[in-house]
C-alpha cells in the first residue's frame, strides 16, 4: 500500500510544480495509473505524416484497435504540418478540444506543458501495473528518452529519431585516393580541397565540383561541434557558451575552406541533395530522414556508389547529433490518458518499432527493434551503418527558448562566413542566447 | 498617309513585342509548373527543360494519393457559398456607404476597413474560440462542417470597399430619374445599379473565389476529418521530410490552379469597351 | 447640414446589417479579443494580467523597429511601381485588338500560380550561382556576381563596394534596404501587377464610351484623353488600389516568408514575419498580439492620412 500512495504524492507534486510554473490555478491531482481502468476508451492521435507513412501508421492503428484487450479505439488524424498542429494545439488549449496524443517537438512539448496541456509520462512508465518492465526500460536508448525529459518531467516520448550523418560519394573519393570516408576534420578538409581540383568523372556537369555545401542551420553546426567533443550549453542546461574551442574550430575550418572555394554556402533548398545526386558534391551533412530522397537523387542522377558515415570526429568515438519529433500525452481524463499510454507502449514495442522503421525510414528508440530489421538492413546498408551510430547520440539543448537560439546561431553562422571576427561574434551570440534563458 | 500608317504599325509591333517579352516573364513560373508536372522526379532534380516522356501518371497518382476528388468537390461548394454570400451582402452594404448619407457613415466605413488591418495569424485564435462556442450552442454543427468554412467569409471589407467606389461613380441623375418613377432604394440597387456594376461584381466574385480556393490554415484548423477538407490540404500531402516530390506537387498544383484559370478567363471577357449610358443626356 | 430623414437612415442600416453582423462577429470581435490577449502574459494559455507591459517592451525591441523599417521599404518599393505598371498595362490590355484574352490571362498568371511553384522558379532565376539568369544578366552589364536573396548588405553598401570603397559606416546597412529585400520586392511586384491590372480593367470598363467619343470629336490626342478622361474616371479605382495596397503590404506575409533565407538574416522580416516568429518560434502569443495591435494602429493611421490627403482628389463623377 505504500507504493501507490508514494505515486500519488509524486503525481500531486509534479502537478503542483507544473501549476506553479505559470497557469492561474493548479490542475487537479492525477490519480495513479494503477487505479485507472482504460476499458473502451477512445483516443485521438494528431500527426503530420502523409502518404506511405500515413497509410502504414493507419494500418498499425487498425491492428491495435483489433488486438488490444481493453477495447481501446484509436483514431489517427492528419492535422497538417508541425506549425499547423501547433496552431491547432494553441487554440485547443484555450477551450477547444484536445487530442489524446499529439506529435510535438521538444520546445513545443515544453510550451504545452507550461500550459498544463500535456502530462508527465514518468508515472506511466514507472507504473507497476501498466508501465515498462525493467528489461523494456533498459532497452530504450537512454539519451533519446533524456532528450524529452526536462526538469525531471518526461514531457514527451520518442517513437522514432533521426540523426545528422555524413553522405559521401564513394566512387569520387576513390578517384581522389581514399577508400573510406574521412575519419576526422583534417581528412574532410583535405578531400574537400582535392574534390575542388578534380571533378568527378561521372558528374553531370564536369566543370562543377564542390567539396561541401554549407547549410546555415544550427543542427549542422551542432553536429560539427559535438563531433569535436563540444556542446552549446552546460550539462545542467542552464547556461550557453558559444565561444568554445570546438565552435571556433568548426567555424574557422569552414571559413578557410570557403576562401579556397572547396566549400560553398548552400544557395537553394535541397540544392545539396540535387548536386550530390549529380555527382557534383563530394560530401553532404544532413538528416538521416533524407536517405530515401538522396537515394532517389543518385539513382536518377549520376548513379554512383555512395555511403553514409558518422560526421568526422576528433577523439576516440564519434558523437552524433540525434533529434526528431516526439509524441506528447495530452491532459484529458485519467482513463483516456492511460488508454493513450497503452497505445504508445504498444507502438514502441520492438515488433511495431521494426514495422514503423520499415515504413518511415526513421530510427527506432529501442535496441531490440533491430532484431526485426534484418531484411531492411540488407536492402538499405546505409541505413544500417547510420543505425549503428545511435549509441553515440547526443542531443541539442533542451532549454526552453532554444528555438530562438537556433535562429541566433544561424545568423552568427552567416556573419562568420561573411568574415566577421569570431571572438566578438561568439561572445555576442552567447550573451543573446543566455538572454533567452532569463524568465520573462 | 503612308507614314501615319507606318508609324502606327511600328507602334503596334512595339506594343505587341513589349507585351510579349514581359509576358514571358509573367508566364514563366506557370509554364515551368506545367512542364514539371509531366516530369519524373529525376528530371525535376536535374533541372531539365523538357520532360523526355510525358508522365501522365503523375496526375493520376496525385489525384488518388491526395483524395483530390473529394477535396475538389469540397473546395467548389465552399467557394460557391463564399462567393454568393460575399457578393450579396457586400453589395448591399456598399450601397448605403456610397449613396445614402446617413449618420455615422464615415465611422462605419473606417470600421469596416479596420477589419482588414490585422494580420490573420493573430485573429485565428479568437475566431476559432468563436466557432467552438457556436458549435456548442447552435442547432447545426459548425466544426467539421460548412458553416465554419463559409460564414466567417461571407462579408469582405475588400468587396465592400471596391463596390462602394463603383457605386459612388454612378451619376446622380439616374437616381433622380428612378425616384421620379417611384422606385425605392431596393429597386434602384438591384434593377439599375447592379447591371452597371457587372465588372466590379465579377472581379470581387473572382478574388473571393481565389481566396477561398487557396486558403489552407483555417480549413486545417476547423476540420479534423477529411470530410470537408478543401483542395489546398491535398497539395500539402506532397511536402514531407523525406524530400518534396516536386513532380507530384506540381501535378497537384496544376489541378488546383486550372479552375481558377478558367474562372478568370470567363470573367475577363466582361471587361469590354466601357458601358453605354444610352438614353441619358450627358 | 441637411437633416437626413429617419426612414433613409433605417434603410441604410438595414442594407448594412447582414454584412455588418458577419464583420462584427468575425472581424471586430477577434481584434478586440487580440487586444485582450495583448494585455496579459499569454504564452499559450491566459496567464496574469500585465496591462501595457508588452507594449512597453515592444517600444524598446529592436525587432519591432527593424520590422517597421523593412515593411516601410517594402511598401515604398512595391506600391508605386505596382500602380504605375498596372495602370499602363491595364490601358494596353484594354485597347489592344488581337489576343486580348490571351494576354490578359498571361499577365494574371503570376497571381494565380501557387506560391510554391512561383517561388521555386524565382529562387532559381535569382540564385547566387554565377550561372543563374539574374547573375548572367547582371554580368552582361559588367557587374559582379550577386547573392540576391541571400545578401543581407544594403544596396547602397553594394554600390559603394562596386565603386571601390571597401569600408563604409554601419548606418549605410541599417538605413537602406538589403539586396535580399529588393529581390523580395521584385518578386512581389511581379506577382501583384496582374492583380492590380484586373481591378483596373474593371474600372476602365465602367467608363462610358460617350466621353471618349466626344473627346475624339473635339480632336484630343490619346495622351490628353488619358489625362482628362481616363485618369479622373479611374481615380476611384486607383484610390481603392492604393488604400488596399497600403493595408496589404503592411500586412503581407506569404509571398515574403516563402523567400526567407538564412543569408538575408532579418533584412526581409516584415512586421507580419516578426509576429509570426513570436507565435511559432518564441511561443509568446501575448507579445505577438501586442505587436499586431501596434501594426494595426500604424495601418489605421496611414489609411486615415491617405484618405485625408488623396480622398478629396478622387473624382466620383457627381
Amino acid at each position: 500500500m505504500r507504493r501507490p500512495r508514494l505515486q500519488r504524492w509524486l503525481a500531486w507534486g509534479v502537478a503542483w510544480m507544473a501549476g506553479a510554473c505559470g497557469s492561474a490555478s493548479p490542475p487537479p491531482p492525477q490519480p495513479s495509473p494503477d487505479e485507472v481502468d482504460p476499458q473502451g476508451q477512445a483516443v485521438v492521435f494528431w500527426y503530420q505524416h502523409t502518404r506511405e507513412r500515413e497509410s502504414a501508421l493507419q494500418e498499425m492503428i487498425a491492428q491495435f484497435n483489433r488486438e488490444n484487450p481493453h477495447n481501446i479505439q484509436v483514431k489517427g488524424e492528419y492535422a497538417g504540418s508541425y506549425s499547423h498542429i501547433y496552431n491547432k494545439m494553441l487554440v485547443g488549449l484555450q477551450g477547444g478540444s484536445l487530442p489524446q496524443l499529439v506529435v510535438a517537438y521538444q520546445n513545443q512539448a515544453q510550451v504545452y506543458h507550461s500550459a498544463d496541456g500535456v502530462v508527465d509520462l514518468l508515472p506511466y512508465m514507472n507504473s507497476p501495473k501498466w508501465g515498462l518492465s525493467p528489461e523494456a526500460r533498459a532497452d530504450y536508448i537512454e539519451s533519446l528518452l533524456e532528450q524529452d525529459r526536462m526538469r525531471g518531467i518526461q514531457m514527451a516520448f520518442p517513437p522514432n529519431r533521426s540523426m545528422e550523418i555524413l553522405y559521401y560519394n564513394a566512387d569520387w573519393l576513390r578517384e581522389l585516393g581514399s577508400d573510406h570516408p574521412p575519419r576526422n576534420w583534417e581528412e574532410f578538409a583535405q578531400f574537400c580541397r582535392r574534390a575542388k581540383a578534380q571533378p568527378f568523372s561521372k558528374a553531370a556537369n564536369p566543370q562543377r565540383a564542390v567539396g561541401y555545401l554549407l547549410d546555415m542551420d544550427a543542427s549542422r553546426l551542432a553536429a560539427m561541434v559535438f563531433s569535436r567533443g563540444g556542446d552549446f550549453i552546460d550539462p545542467a542546461q542552464s547556461e550557453y557558451n558559444f565561444n568554445t574551442p570546438e565552435v571556433k574550430a568548426a567555424l574557422q575550418l569552414l571559413v578557410k575552406l570557403a576562401e579556397e572555394g572547396a566549400v560553398e554556402v548552400l544557395a537553394e533548398p535541397n540544392g545539396d541533395t540535387r548536386e550530390f545526386g549529380s555527382g557534383q558534391l563530394l560530401f553532404a551533412i544532413g538528416s538521416s530522414s533524407g536517405l530515401p530522397f538522396m537515394k532517389r537523387a543518385v539513382n536518377s542522377g549520376a548513379k554512383f556508389a555512395w555511403g553514409v558515415a558518422a560526421v568526422p570526429y576528433e577523439g576516440e568515438r564519434p558523437v552524433v547529433n540525434v533529434y526528431g519529433a516526439s509524441v506528447a500525452l495530452c491532459r484529458t481524463t485519467p482513463e483516456q490518458q492511460l488508454a493513450t499510454w497503452l497505445f504508445l507502449k504498444w507502438f514502441t514495442e520492438p515488433e511495431q518499432q521494426a514495422r514503423w522503421v520499415r515504413a518511415s525510414g526513421y530510427f527506432p528508440a529501442r535496441r531490440s527493434a533491430a532484431a526485426g530489421l534484418g531484411a531492411y538492413f540488407a536492402e538499405n546498408p546505409n541505413f544500417q551503418i547510420a543505425y549503428g551510430l545511435l549509441d553515440y547520440g547526443k542531443t541539442e539543448p533542451t532549454a526552453p527558448g532554444y528555438e530562438t537560439v537556433r535562429r541566433l546561431v544561424q545568423n552568427a553562422m552567416v556573419d562568420a562566413m561573411d568574415g566577421a571576427q569570431l571572438d566578438p561574434l561568439l561572445n555576442r551570440l552567447t550573451r543573446s542566447a543566455n538572454a533567452t534563458l532569463e524568465p520573462e | 498617309m503612308a507614314t501615319e500608317r507606318q508609324s502606327s504599325r511600328g507602334k503596334r509591333w512595339l506594343t505587341y513585342g513589349g507585351l510579349g517579352l514581359c509576358g514571358v516573364a509573367a508566364g514563366l513560373p506557370f509554364v515551368w509548373m506545367v512542364l514539371a508536372s509531366f516530369m519524373t522526379e529525376g528530371e525535376t532534380l536535374r533541372r531539365v527543360l523538357l520532360p523526355e516522356q510525358v508522365q501522365w501518371t503523375n496526375y493520376a497518382l496525385a489525384w488518388k494519393e491526395a483524395d483530390f476528388g473529394l477535396y475538389f468537390k469540397n473546395s467548389l461548394i465552399i467557394a460557391v457559398m463564399q462567393v454568393g454570400g460575399t457578393l450579396l451582402f457586400s453589395l448591399m452594404a456598399a450601397y448605403p456607404l456610397a449613396r445614402i448619407p446617413f449618420r455615422g457613415r464615415e465611422v462605419v466605413f473606417v470600421g469596416i476597413l479596420g477589419t482588414m488591418m490585422v494580420p490573420e495569424m493573430v485573429t485565428t485564435v479568437p475566431n476559432f474560440l468563436l466557432i467552438n462556442w457556436l458549435n456548442r450552442y447552435s442547432p447545426i454543427p459548425w466544426l467539421n462542417n460548412w458553416p465554419a468554412l463559409t460564414i466567417p467569409f461571407m462579408a469582405s471589407a475588400f468587396a465592400i470597399f471596391l463596390l462602394r467606389q463603383f457605386l459612388r461613380g454612378i451619376p446622380g441623375e439616374l437616381w433622380e430619374a428612378a425616384r421620379m418613377d417611384g422606385a425605392g432604394h431596393l429597386r434602384f440597387l438591384f434593377q439599375i445599379a447592379l447591371p452597371l456594376c457587372r465588372a466590379p461584381l465579377l472581379t470581387v466574385g473572382m478574388f473571393t473565389f481565389i481566396g477561398s480556393w487557396n486558403s489552407l490554415a483555417w480549413p486545417l484548423l476547423v476540420t479534423n476529418t477529411p470530410e470537408w477538407r478543401p483542395i489546398s490540404v491535398g497539395l500539402q500531402q506532397f511536402v514531407s521530410e523525406a524530400g518534396p516530390e516536386v513532380h507530384l506537387q506540381m501535378a497537384g498544383a496544376v489541378i488546383a490552379t486550372l479552375p481558377v484559370l478558367l474562372v478568370y478567363f470567363l470573367i475577363q471577357k466582361e471587361f469590354t469597351e466601357g458601358i453605354s449610358l444610352s438614353g441619358l443626356k450627358a | 447640414m441637411k437633416k437626413i430623414p429617419l426612414r433613409e437612415q433605417a434603410i441604410a442600416w438595414g442594407f448594412l446589417s447582414p454584412a455588418l453582423l458577419v464583420l462584427l462577429v468575425f472581424g471586430i470581435w477577434p481584434i478586440a479579443y487580440a487586444l485582450y490577449i495583448s494585455l496579459h502574459r499569454w504564452r499559450i494559455k491566459q496567464e496574469a494580467f500585465i496591462g501595457v507591459d508588452h507594449y512597453v517592451r515592444a517600444l524598446s525591441d529592436p525587432a519591432l523597429y527593424n520590422g517597421f523599417k523593412v515593411t516601410f521599404f517594402y511598401a515604398l518599393g512595391t506600391i508605386p511601381a505596382e500602380l504605375v505598371l498596372s495602370t499602363g498595362l491595364a490601358c494596353l490590355l484594354f485597347k489592344i485588338l488581337r489576343g486580348k484574352g490571351f494576354f490578359r490571362v498571361l499577365y494574371f498568371l503570376p497571381y494565380i500560380t501557387p506560391v510554391i511553384a512561383s517561388a521555386v522558379v524565382f529562387r532559381t532565376l535569382f540564385s547566387p550561382h554565377p550561372s543563374s539568369l539574374a547573375n548572367r544578366f547582371w554580368g552582361f552589364w559588367g557587374f559582379e556576381n550577386q547573392r540576391w536573396l541571400y545578401e543581407n548588405k544594403s544596396v547602397v553598401a553594394l554600390g559603394l563596394k562596386a565603386l571601390g570603397f571597401s569600408t563604409y559606416p554601419a548606418w549605410v546597412d541599417t538605413f537602406f534596404p538589403s539586396l535580399a529585400l529588393v529581390s523580395v520586392i521584385l518578386y512581389n511586384i511581379w506577382v501583384y501587377v496582374g492583380y492590380n491590372t484586373v481591378i483596373l480593367l474593371a474600372g476602365l470598363s465602367a467608363i462610358p464610351r460617350q466621353y471618349y467619343e466626344a473627346a475624339e470629336i473635339d480632336g484630343a490626342n490619346p495622351w490628353q484623353s488619358f489625362c482628362q478622361i481616363t485618369l479622373p474616371l479611374i481615380s476611384p479605382t486607383l484610390f481603392f488600389l492604393s488604400t488596399v495596397a497600403i493595408i496589404g503590404t503592411f500586412k503581407a506575409f506569404n509571398h515574403i516568408y516563402i523567400l526567407r533565407t538564412p543569408g538575408a538574416r532579418d533584412t526581409t522580416d516584415v512586421l507580419s514575419v516578426v509576429i509570426f516568429d513570436q507565435i511559432f518560434q518564441n511561443h509568446n502569443a501575448g507579445y505577438a498580439a501586442a505587436l499586431a495591435f501596434i501594426l494595426f494602429i500604424a495601418i489605421l493611421v496611414l489609411t486615415l492620412v491617405q484618405n485625408r490627403v488623396l480622398g478629396r482628389r478622387v473624382f466620383y463623377g457627381d
